[in-house]
Parts: structure tokens; C-alpha cells; sequence
């Protein structure tokens, strides 16, 4: 067939009407554009539609069967299309009675996890990775596990009665939870590897740093050939998993009765211009070995100890401790 | 501990910057607190932990000084001259508790001139912090922020027969101490007496009629060594503490006494003039040496984890005024000087080397070996049940273990034993150990309340305190405790969802329970399966009043560790039903005593295996029901595992269900 076959030139216009009136049904925004959109293509007086139907007549028998079939089709299609276009502007009208889909949602009760919990869960988690499980004592001990144990005799300053809530002779409020260390290495032979995590009693007057209970973190770690550099590895990475990658650390000596060498630790922010202290540590005493029947030629030991309140007020920005302890709904739920 | 610069240029020359200074200190341990500017001088507030006594003087300050900065130090060599009669022709002492008091000095200036002491030595006091008196109480302060050994002067003349004794406290003896109030003694206290009566609480505070006035001119110097102990407990029985006392309590330099009386006297021929009779009166003397320490270098390494060098390690010791006996291929010996009777065993050496090597050389990039420590039971069940509660609306508390003993009880049928409780002076109330969480809860539901925070619903996982009569350790067990504004079957259903969501497999069962706590038919025991798991119930109206709690609110109490053993945290898989179940409700009217727990048990029984799930829907009461009957609606869901049910089976199955209640329970059908 050539192209000046009045059959196809029929046919390619037919098409090219399919085209346009379609994307015209389709583009038409409001009942008034589709209106005039129908009329143009659909009239039944002047439509182009009409026009092509009138195009039949001027092919050979041959030629206005394949047209006629081909013209059906069309108008099938352009009457479906027609319908989908009213059916879209009618359910635009629908919508009138929509919602206003800016309103707040309807949000559940939510409760929050205390923050000091969140704080301990997060610390577990941390310490957990550095391959260190929970172990847990309880808080009313016996003076050896609080003292004796520990390497504090009776002539030290931290057994005096005002510095410690004593319950009937022999029995108190521990107020270190490295009482738990002692249980955990009398329970089990080395390696040792635990944090204890609870709390601890000590009559402070309360104000906004001080809480006569609070919480400790402690670490134990014993084995063969665990050593300072270990520990400051340690608290280094621990530093950094938990505080952020710039957060430096340093070691000033200090004193506990059952570490030696014992240090405070001390860290420092990206940006900040002071060190502040965030817990004790040290080798564990020959002593505390002895006491849970190890032997301090064959092991050595690293403890830690850190401030679970001051951990968490440093990073949500609490600057009373009594706050978590009052459980105000409008303090918990910032959390 | 105050130092003041200038003072410390006595012992040491200082050219490095105040900042520089302090630094240092507090990387070798004594950390500093401040610094302020005092005239023309520094005022360094240095923290000394306590096993460091011999820097509790300027002395010892300089000493440690001199080690970080490798400066040589010169210390008074304190030789007063004297002359006349022998100090025993002017007064005697005697130790009759030799216990508590191993050594006591006396020195005797006489013809002294009491006054204003001179501008230099006011100055360096007022820079410490130390208030001027008068020359002789001066030079005994300023002597004892030099080297650290606290001493006293006595007004000789004023002492009965011009004598001391060193003894315990009588029981009716009392003592007006230089701060004008009057001390009860007891037979615990160590006290200064002359041949009459006390003059002086041992190491805490002297007398008031013997102490030095400005009529006084003949002077005894008391420098003497006290048991820490004692003087600890004298201090804090009589809540009487002075920097005497502060020292006293720490082990101090036993060799040091005579020096500092030595010291005294020079001062005091300085300052007030006067006589220094001959001699000492020392009774119980110096010490014994002290023994040896063996360093084995090796350890060094092993404890620190570096390799710090033999010449440095010998450096290190000697500067700190440790006296060197020798050493081998493999250790070194040494032995500590009296300022530092801290230093006893291998592991003190250690410390001291490391500790002036500094800190700041250890590495912090060792490699920790790696080991496996998966999250334990109790850590998975706790944050799988604060995920559930807070995700159903309650907020997480945490609270004090000690309460108000009205507030101690445990929650439970019977009053239970009395609570374990704290003995100590700054606690008047709070001072029980809690049997329960609940009544912490409900009070931070009232302080909620008061702050305008309506229907605070509260949770809180912790121990409780439990006496047990045969042992001295109470049981701890760690409870569970809800509170809310919610009625009994919703605070009943969050417990349900736990048992959900821990995939118990055990029913949680309730049993009625009078408990004073709970409203009266309002309060149940909750079991899992057989075994207890706690308490709740509404709470009773009256107790609502004596708590000042407007709304009304539901408590439960549970044993967290039957959810920890009952948890099946890794829960199995179970096929999905193949054939489709068939739903029927029915209500039945039955009396009102009659339990939904017995309804629901001859229900299981006569329905058979086809039974999926039996499911209450409500109560009726009232309208055309006798006043003693209810309807209860529920509904029950069949399921066969091979086949699907026809209708014609399950109406048989209902009317068996309906026959079997109507001939156990006298039910009928609600129509």
C-alpha cells in the first residue's frame, strides 16, 4: 500500500484523533473544560468524531469495512475515556467532604522508660560488646563483702557508721556495688569478665548532685596478663562508643582500698575546655585476690566503677539529680 | 588542703607558672581544686585522698613537688638551743592508755611573752585560711600545716601539779573545750588529763582553762602520736572535728613527732622569747625501722602493661626519699621513709612508679582479647516487659528503697513481719527497707496529682526486702509493680499481655483475697499456672483518702521471677489451621456467684476436642433477670484439624454445652 492510499491516509488520521482527544478528555480539570472537550470531539453536530464517521463514505467497500471496525473502536475508547473523566471530576466533587488531613493524629498513651534505665540498658548493651556480662548482688551485705573483702579494714575513714547506712550488726546498705565483685569471684574461677550494675546507698545530704541512693556501674575484668593499658583501652573505646569518637581520656592516681594502682577517670569533650571526672578505677589489690582465695602471681585484674546518674545527667542535660527521683510524668515523658 | 606559694618557697624554689604547678599535682594525685590570690600570695587548694597524710603539710607538698620537677628541697633542721634546768624539773607524763596513744612529747618553754604573733606569720596563716590567735597558738597551727603532726600548748601553771596523763574518759567527766562548750567523756574517749582532771580530748581539741592566754608564761608542747581510730570515734561522737582530728584519723609520720616539737619550741624562743628547758620528756619513743619492700621489676609490666627502665625505676623511688638497699638482676630493694606509711608492700612501689612516670604514658590501644557475653535472661525479659508496658501507656518510675515505715508493708493478705530498718542520725523518717513497690508508686501518683500530671500510670522494676528470721541477709526478690487510673480487668489485662508477650504457656489464674491495700471483692492472688506470681486489685477507697489521691486507681505487684523462669523468649512455631473455624455465641443465665473461671471450665469440659478458643464477651444484669442471676455472653470457636466442620456438628457440640451448664450449673439459655 502506498501512502497515498486514501485508506491509510483515513486511518493515520483517525488515530491521530484518537491521540489528541483522549489526552483532551484526560487533561480537562473541571466539568466546564471536559464539557467543551466533549463537544469538540463527541458532538453530535459539529464533533470531529462525527467528521471521521463521515469519512466512511468516501472509501471503496473494502476500505469502509477495515475503517468501520477501526472507527468503532475508536469511539468505544473515546467514550470510555469520556466516562473515566467524569467519574474522576465527580469523586474531586466527593472529596468536598474530605478531612482536614492536617490535623494532629490521634496519638496512643505512649509511655517512656526512665531515663536512668534507658541509661543502664544502654551501658549493658556497650559493655556487652566488649565481651562483659551483667552480674548482680544484693544491696543489704555483710560487712565482709562491703569492707573486709575489699581491703578495707576496720581503722578506714569509709567504715565510719555517719559514712554508711548500717542495718543490724553485721548487715548494710552496700554503698559500692563492688561488693558484687568479691560474690562474683568467690562464685567462679578465672577468667572473670562482668559488669554489676544496681544500687548503692551513702548518707549524702541530697541536693542537686548528690542522692543518699544511687546507681553504679562497675566493671571486673581478671585473667592472665590484663593490665593498665588494658583497662585504659577499655574505657577509652567504651568513652568513645558511648560519649562520641572525639572524647579524650586520662588518668589522675587516686585512692580505694581495693585497687592499686587506683585512678580517677577523667574525659574530656571535643570543644569543652575542662576534664570532667567520671568514675574510679584501678589493678585490683593483691589483697581482694586473696580475700576470694585467687592467687595475684598467677592473675592480675582491672575494676572500674562509673556514676550511672552522672552519665546519664551529662547526656540528657539534667542538671538536678532529685528529678529522677521524683518520677514527674512531664520529666518522664521527655524521655 | 590549702598550700600557700610563698610558704612553699621556704622548702623549694618555685619558677614554674601556678598553673603549670597544678597541673602536675593533680596528674601525680593531688588534685587540685582552685586557686585563688591572697595579697601578693596564691592560696592552692590541693584534694589529698587519704592514704596521702604526708601531704597534709607544706613540707610534704614540697617534697612531692621536688620529685615531679626534679628540684632539691631543704627542710629546718628545727635545733632550738636551751638552757637552765632539765624539762623533768618542770613537769612529768604519764601514759596509762598506751593503746591508744604509743608515743607523747613534752617540751617546756618558760618566761614566754604572749602576744599578737608577728605580720609574716599572721599573713601565711590568713592565706590558709587560719585565723590568727596569738603567738604561741599560732606557731603550734603553723607548725602543724608544715609538717603535718598537730601539736598543743598548754599553759603550764594552769595544769594541777603541772603534770599530764594520757587516759581514758571517765563516765561523769566532763571537759570545756576551747570553743566554750562542755563535752560528756565516756571510757571510749582518750583524754589529756593533768593530776586532777581532763584538760584536753586526745587529738580532737584542748581545754579551755589550760589553754594559753595572755597572762601565760610558761609553755609544755604537746606532739604526740594517737590511735586514728579512737580519735575518729571521739570526734564523731561528740560531732566535734578540727584539722587536728583530720590528721589524727590518718596514719601519720611516726618519726616525725620530735621534729615538729623541736620545731615548736624554735618558733615559739622566735616569736614570744622565753626559756627551752633541756631535753625532751619522750615517753614510749620512735619507732621501730621499718622493714624492706622487694620490687620485682617484672611486675611492673605485668601490672602496667609497659616496661618502664631499671635507672628510671631507681630514679623515681629515690626521689620520693626512699632509702636504697640494693638491687639484682630482677628487682630492686628499698626502704620507705616514716612520711609514707602508706608504702608496705610490692604493689605500693608499683603505684609510685607509675604514678610519677605519669599516667599519660600508658597506652590505650591494647588489644582486649574477645569473648562472647550474650544479653542474660533477666536483661531480655526486663526490656521486653518495659517495651510492652510503656507501649501500653505506662511511664517507668524509679524510687527510693527506703520509705516511711507505715509505708513498708507487703502487699498480701496478713501484715507480713516488720521491715528490716537503717540505724543513722540524718534519717528521721524513710528509714524501712520496702516490702512492696506499690506505696512508692501511689505517692508518685499524689505528687503527679499535686502538679496538675492526672492519672500518672506509673511501672517500676525493683528489689524488694523480705527479713528472713533464719538468715541476716533479707531475700531480695525483684518485683514488678503497676499503678494506674485504669479498673481491675484492665490493669488485669496489661498483666495478660505480659504473659502475651513473654509467651507463657501457663493460664494466669485469680483468686479473691482480702487485702487491706484493695477495695473489699476488688483484690485477687494471680497465679501462672500453679505457681504465685503477686497481687492486685482497686484500690480501696478510704486508703485513696490517707494517700491524698483524687482519682480512683488499680495496683498490681508481681514476682519477676516467675515471668523470668516462665518466659519462653525463642517461642516455636505452630502450623496454621488448614480448615476453616466456626464462631458461635451463646448466652447463658446463671447465678451471680457462679465465677467466669467455673462457666469457662464446664464449658471446656463438655465442648471436646473441637474446641479452638472459648472467648467472654459480657455480663447482663438486671432487666427481666431475678436479682440473683446474670446472663453472660461469650462466645466459642471450633476448629477440626483434618476436616472442615458441617453445621449440624457444632449445633451438636452447643447443645451439649447448653445441657451439660443447664445440669451442673442450672444455667438456661438467654432468650
Amino acid at each position: 500500500m502506498s501512502s497515498n492510499d486514501p485508506l491509510e491516509i483515513a486511518l493515520r488520521e483517525l488515530e491521530s484523533l484518537e491521540q489528541f482527544s483522549i489526552a483532551a478528555l484526560v487533561a480537562a480539570s473541571s466539568p466546564e473544560a471536559l464539557e467543551a472537550a466533549r463537544i469538540e470531539y463527541l458532538g453530535q453536530k459539529q464533533g470531529k468524531l462525527k467528521a471521521a464517521q463521515e469519512r466512511l463514505r468516501t472509501l471503496d467497500p473494502a476500505g469502509k469495512r477495515v475503517y468501520g471496525q477501526r472507527f468503532n473502536g475508536v469511539k468505544q475508547s473515546l467514550e470510555a475515556a469520556l466516562s473515566a473523566a467524569r467519574l474522576r471530576l465527580e469523586r474531586r466533587a466527593v472529596a468536598a467532604g474530605a478531612i482536614d488531613v492536617t490535623l494532629p493524629g490521634a496519638i496512643p498513651r505512649l509511655g517512656h522508660r526512665h531515663p536512668l534505665t534507658q541509661t543502664a540498658d544502654e551501658l549493658i548493651d556497650l559493655f556487652g560488646r566488649f565481651g562483659f556480662s551483667v552480674a548482680r548482688g544484693p544491696e543489704v551485705e555483710d560487712i565482709h563483702h562491703n569492707f573486709d573483702a575489699l581491703n578495707i579494714p576496720p581503722s578506714h575513714p569509709a567504715r565510719d557508721p555517719l559514712d554508711n547506712f548500717f542495718l543490724s550488726e553485721g548487715t548494710m546498705l552496700r554503698s559500692q556495688t563492688s561488693t558484687v565483685q568479691i560474690r562474683v569471684m568467690e562464685a567462679q574461677r578465672p577468667p572473670v569478665r562482668v559488669i554489676a550494675i544496681g544500687r548503692v546507698y551513702r548518707p549524702d545530704t541530697v541536693d542537686a548532685t548528690h542522692s543518699f541512693m544511687f546507681h553504679q556501674i562497675e566493671g571486673l575484668m581478671v585473667d592472665r596478663g590484663v593490665t593498665m593499658a588494658g583497662l585504659k583501652t577499655v574505657l577509652r573505646l567504651f568513652a568513645r562508643s558511648y560519649l562520641g569518637h572525639d572524647v579524650k581520656i586520662r588518668f589522675r592516681p587516686s585512692f580505694f582500698p581495693f585497687t592499686e594502682p587506683s585512678v580517677e577517670v577523667d574525659m574530656l569533650w571535643h570543644g569543652g575546655d575542662r576534664w570532667v571526672e567520671m568514675g574510679g578505677a584501678g589493678m585490683v589489690d593483691p589483697n581482694v585476690f586473696r580475700a576470694v582465695g585467687y592467687d595475684p602471681e598467677e592473675v592480675t585484674g582491672f575494676a572500674f566503677g562509673l556514676g550511672i546518674e552522672r552519665l546519664c545527667m551529662r547526656r540528657h542535660g539534667i542538671d538536678d539529680i532529685r528529678l529522677l527521683y521524683q518520677n514527674d510524668i512531664r520529666f518522664l515523658e521527655q524521655f | 588542703m590549702i598550700v600557700s606559694w610563698n610558704w612553699l618557697t621556704d622548702y623549694i624554689r618555685l619558677d614554674m607558672p601556678a598553673e603549670i604547678l597544678a597541673e602536675r599535682l593533680a596528674l601525680a594525685g593531688l588534685n587540685h581544686e582552685s586557686t585563688s590570690e591572697v595579697e601578693g600570695d596564691l592560696a592552692i587548694d590541693l584534694e589529698v585522698t587519704s592514704n596521702r597524710s604526708d601531704c597534709l603539710g607544706h613540707i610534704g607538698v614540697a617534697r612531692e613537688i621536688g620529685v615531679l620537677f626534679d628540684k632539691p628541697m631543704w627542710v629546718p633542721a628545727a635545733r632550738p638551743t636551751s638552757s637552765g634546768p632539765g624539762v623533768e624539773s618542770r613537769t612529768a607524763i604519764a601514759i596509762e592508755a598506751g593503746d591508744l596513744c604509743p608515743r607523747f612529747t613534752a617540751r617546756v618553754v618558760s618566761s614566754v611573752r604572749v602576744g599578737e604573733s608577728p605580720w609574716w606569720l599572721r599573713k601565711r596563716l590568713e592565706t590558709i585560711g587560719v585565723r590568727p590567735i596569738s603567738n604561741i597558738v599560732d606557731v603550734t597551727n603553723y607548725v602543724m600545716f608544715e609538717c603535718g603532726q598537730p601539736l598543743h600548748a598548754y599553759d603550764l601553771d594552769r595544769l594541777a601539779e603541772h603534770r599530764l596523763v594520757v587516759r581514758r574518759g571517765r563516765a561523769g567527766e566532763t571537759l570545756t573545750a576551747i570553743n566554750n562548750r562542755v563535752y560528756e567523756l565516756d571510757p571510749e574517749m582518750l583524754v589529756i588529763a593533768d593530776a586532777t582532771r581532763p584538760v584536753g580530748l586526745a587529738g580532737v581539741m584542748g581545754g579551755l582553762e589550760t589553754e594559753i592566754g595572755f597572762d601565760t608564761t610558761n609553755v609544755l608542747i604537746e606532739a604526740a602520736q594517737f590511735d586514728a581510730m579512737s580519735v575518729r570515734r571521739t570526734s564523731r561522737a561528740l560531732g566535734l572535728s578540727s584539722p587536728s582530728s583530720f590528721r589524727f584519723e590518718r596514719p601519720l609520720d611516726p618519726e616525725i613527732t620530735d621534729w615538729a616539737s623541736r620545731r615548736c619550741a624554735e618558733l615559739i624562743l622566735e616569736v614570744a622569747g622565753g626559756t627551752l628547758h633541756p631535753s625532751v620528756i619522750d615517753v614510749g619513743g620512735p619507732p621501730a625501722d621499718r622493714g624492706p619492700i622487694t620490687l620485682r621489676l617484672a611486675q611492673i609490666e605485668r601490672v602496667l602493661g609497659i616496661r618502664i627502665e631499671p635507672g628510671e625505676v631507681q630514679d623515681i623511688l629515690t626521689a620520693l626519699g626512699l632509702e636504697w638497699l640494693g638491687r639484682t638482676e630482677n628487682s630492686v630493694t628499698v626502704r620507705p621513709p616514716s612520711w609514707r606509711p602508706d608504702l608496705e608492700r610490692e604493689i605500693d612501689l608499683i603505684e609510685e612508679v607509675a604514678r610519677i612516670h605519669g599516667y599519660h604514658h600508658i597506652p590505650e590501644d591494647r588489644a582486649v582479647p574477645v569473648t562472647s557475653a550474650p544479653r542474660e535472661l533477666r536483661e531480655r525479659v526486663e526490656s521486653e516487659v518495659r517495651g510492652l508496658l510503656t507501649g501500653l501507656g505506662l511511664n517507668e518510675a524509679v524510687t527510693f528503697s527506703l520509705v516511711d515505715e507505715a509505708q513498708s508493708l507487703p502487699v498480701g493478705p496478713g501484715s507480713g513481719p516488720p521491715p528490716l530498718r537503717i540505724e543513722h542520725s540524718s534519717r528521721k523518717r524513710e528509714v524501712a527497707l520496702r516490702q512492696s513497690l506499690i506505696p512508692s508508686l501511689l505517692a508518685v501518683r499524689r505528687h503527679n496529682e499535686a502538679h496538675g500530671n492526672l492519672d500518672a500510670e506509673l511501672f517500676e522494676i525493683a528489689h524488694v526486702y523480705l527479713p528472713r528470721p533464719d538468715q541476716s541477709l533479707p531475700d531480695e526478690p525483684t518485683r514488678l509493680a503497676l499503678v494506674c487510673g485504669r479498673d481491675f480487668r484492665q490493669i488485669k489485662g496489661v498483666i495478660e499481655s505480659l504473659r502475651a508477650r513473654l509467651h507463657v504457656s501457663s493460664p494466669l489464674r485469680a483468686q479473691p483475697v482480702e487485702v487491706a491495700l484493695f477495695a473489699p471483692g476488688r483484690a485477687a492472688r494471680l497465679l501462672l499456672g500453679d505457681i504465685h506470681l503477686g497481687y492486685m486489685g482497686e484500690v480501696d477507697p478510704d486508703q485513696l483518702a490517707t494517700l491524698e489521691l483524687r482519682g480512683a486507681c488499680s495496683a498490681a505487684e508481681i514476682e519477676f521471677a516467675v515471668l523470668m523462669q516462665q518466659a519462653q523468649l525463642v517461642p516455636l512455631y505452630r502450623p496454621l489451621p488448614s480448615f476453616p473455624a466456626v464462631v458461635r455465641d451463646l448466652s447463658l443465665v446463671v447465678a451471680r456467684s457462679l465465677s467466669w473461671a467455673d462457666l469457662r471450665a464446664a464449658v471446656i469440659e463438655a465442648t471436646g476436642p473441637t474446641l479452638a478458643a472459648v472467648e467472654y464477651l459480657d455480663t447482663f444484669q438486671g432487666g427481666n433477670l431475678a436479682e440473683d442471676e446474670q446472663s453472660v455472653h461469650f462466645s466459642m470457636t471450633f476448629r477440626h484439624p483434618e476436616r472442615t466442620l458441617t453445621g449440624d456438628e457444632v449445633d451438636q457440640v452447643v447443645k451439649a454445652v447448653v445441657d451439660a451448664c443447664a445440669s451442673r450449673l442450672g444455667a438456661k439459655l438467654r432468650v
